[in-house]
């Protein structure tokens, strides 16, 4: 065998600028293939951060009562002893921080044109532990009112169908928890604008302090969203979102508490699905690098018949010719693979530590703005998945050249000219 | 004499194009151990063929090859693959070195192959035939930095190194100027003398005749003349 590997090795040193253009082009695409999987990674825990952030928190917890009326937002059916929740949660190392939030049907207006909306009434205070609203904020975000608080952050996009901006007056129309009707004037402090487009265009946030006048609420919450500890990777999120979720119900049967996946369910799958399509493309560009070994390994062959032909004269048995071609193939490709993980790498370092600012890519379509950096993600699961399968694509590659040279009888392969 | 190989009524049939060639049409042969032999005559006289078939590259049609009494035609082809490693050399019009290996590594190589041989003996072995063709300063040289004439010492060596039973030899010196084709005969003549190995050559070169003693004549596939020692 060692002698296999020494004619393998020299024929690829010896054909050295073919071997290292066919590496090359393995090598891009290896690079592009890790870069692009490290970007999907960052692409997907951006679209979990922005839910995470703006909408669902990592866990969000109704009273059993409410969970089973919730599409109608009843404000008669809250939470009982949110305090109790609230201490019981921040004794799990697991969990940051935890808010209540009261959720409403409303209608914002401008005195001509009115829009249906989802009402969300915060603690402001504690709502930025677990929220980030503040960072997709254009104006300012809630600040401490003496006397009767009447500020309000509307959706972005639901303030520029009412004609709205910072400053302007939006009347506010809803059934308070007594089912009277109410309307009062907010005074717009902030725009929301996030990634995602149904809080831009049917969200408005108001103060528990300003809904208790105005809805009457008493400090009625419907629901507690919980923040849950930074983690790497999606799996782990999913896991401890999971695994509290769980504990919570079964410290506190009447409650209804729901996990991220449990909320999110068609973004994951949405997510799955891009993913594997994504896949699908990348392994387009290593199939491309593998038609580079093919051509090589044939060009190789067909040098090299006539020292076939003396080798199985010699006594090299056929099985010995296609090992010595598929080590070709495995040399370059290794080098190719090698090359590949290092180009992936080093381009992954700028994405994941330095990244790429999204607001330079402005306004995506209506309302929806990126926001942010997205980075990459390591995934040394992957950098390895490409390098094994680089190896591997490039030997299957030389196979098919090596089998048909191996199948010659050492006379017609000594008569090849 | 000992007989180390015998054909009898050998044939060899090329079907190409729904056309039948016959390339052999019936050859009878007896070699004698330590013979050297040229196989001559026109092209297309059957010489390679017959070549191939004594050095078990090739089977006959019909017809019978008996090395030290055993048939050929009788071996599965893997018996046949080992027949040829262990008993059989040769060596080709154009050398054929492996141009990534050195002419050391070059002359070790039927030796690997066999797997028959330690590293101490194989080493051995290359250092004294390379020695004995002249080379013995150029072993750790590749193909590329030698003249055509010391690319056929250095095949004559692989042909050698595991003293074989018989070297064959298409067309030696085809490609050599005549002083370097003078020079290889002599080489293999006095191989064929000190080792009482068997060379067998096909060749159109008269020098090459003379150096021979015994030359079968092929006419259309048939022994037209057989004439010296063993005849």
């Amino acid at each position: 065998m060692s002698t296999i590997i020494r004619i393998a090795l020299r024929n690829v040193l010896r054909h050295k600028r073919r071997a290292l253009i066919t590496a090359i082009t393995m090598m891009v695409g290896i690079g592009f293939f890790i870069f692009l999987d490290s970007l999907y990674n960052g692409l997907d825990h951006l679209s979990i951060d922005d839910v995470i952030n703006f909408r669902d928190s990592s866990l969000k917890i109704f009273s059993s009562a409410y969970d089973a009326d919730r599409e109608s937002y009843p404000l008669d059916k809250g939470m009982a002893d949110t305090a109790a929740l609230s201490a019981w949660l921040k004794k799990d190392t697991r969990v940051v921080a935890v808010t209540p939030r009261t959720q409403f049907l409303a209608q914002a207006g401008n005195n001509r044109d009115a829009i249906y909306a989802i009402g969300n009434v915060v603690d402001p205070a504690s709502d930025e532990q677990v929220f980030s609203l503040r960072k997709a904020l254009i104006g300012r975000y809630f600040t401490p009112q003496a006397g009767s608080d009447r500020q309000i952050i509307l959706g972005k996009e639901l303030a520029d169908k009412l004609g709205l901006k910072i400053g302007d007056t939006v009347v506010l129309a809803a059934t308070t928890k007594y089912e009277a009707q109410n309307a009062d004037d907010f005074t717009i402090v902030g725009l929301l604008s996030t990634s995602d487009p149904t809080l831009n265009k049917n969200s408005v946030f108001i103060t528990f302090d300003a809904a208790n006048d105005f809805l009457d609420l008493g400090g009625l919450v419907t629901e507690t969203d919980v923040r849950l500890r930074q983690r790497v990777n999606l799996s782990d999120i999913l896991a401890d979102s999971a695994s509290v979720a769980a504990a919570v119900k079964a410290a506190f049967p009447s409650l209804a508490p729901y996990s991220f996946q449990d909320l999110n369910k068609g973004i994951l799958t949405v997510l799955r699905q891009k993913r594997i399509w994504g896949y699908v493309m990348m392994l387009f560009l290593l199939l491309i690098a593998a038609v580079g070994i093919v051509n090589t390994v044939l060009m190789s062959v067909y040098e090299r018949i006539r020292e076939v032909g003396v080798l199985k004269a010699l006594g090299f048995r056929g099985r010995e010719v296609v090992w010595m071609f598929i080590l070709e193939g495995f040399f370059v490709g290794c080098l190719g693979s090698l090359l590949g993980a290092a180009m992936g790498t080093l381009i992954n370092c700028y994405s994941i530590y330095v990244g790429f600012p999204l607001s330079k890519f402005g306004d995506v379509g209506a309302g929806f703005v990126f926001w942010g950096t997205l980075r990459g993600e390591w995934n040394p699961g992957s950098i390895l998945f490409a390098v094994v399968f680089g190896m591997v694509v490039a030997m299957v590659a030389a196979y098919i050249p090596a089998r048909s040279a191996a199948r010659m009888t050492a006379t017609s392969a000594l008569r090849f000219v | 004499m000992e007989t180390i190989l015998r054909l009898e009524r050998v044939r060899k049939t090329y079907t190409k194009a729904q056309r039948s060639v016959e390339a052999l049409r019936g050859i009878d042969l007896a070699i004698q151990k330590g013979e050297f032999l040229a196989i001559v005559g026109p092209s297309g006289s059957g010489k390679t063929t017959l070549l191939n078939i004594v050095g078990c590259l090739d089977l006959p049609t019909s017809g019978s090859v008996l090395y030290d009494g055993q048939e050929l035609g009788r071996m599965t082809e893997k018996q046949l693959s080992i027949y040829r490693k262990e008993n059989i050399s040769f060596i080709f019009q154009s050398y054929n070195l492996i141009p990534v290996l050195t002419v050391q590594e070059n002359v070790e190589l039927p030796m690997v192959i066999e797997r028959r041989f330690s590293h101490g003996e194989m080493r051995a072995r290359t250092r004294d035939i390379v020695a004995a063709v002249g080379l013995g300063d150029m072993a750790d040289r590749y193909p590329r930095e030698l003249s055509g004439g010391q690319e056929q010492r250095v095949a004559i060596a692989r042909a050698l190194v595991k003293n074989p039973i018989v070297v064959l030899a298409d067309e030696p010196t085809a490609n050599l100027d005549s002083r370097t084709a003078e020079d290889i005969m002599s080489l293999m003549e006095i191989m064929n003398r000190e080792r009482q190995t068997t060379f067998i050559f096909s060749t159109h070169d008269a020098m090459v005749q003379r150096h021979a003693r015994r030359v079968i004549v092929l006419h259309d596939g048939l022994v037209s003349e057989d004439r010296g020692e063993a005849a």
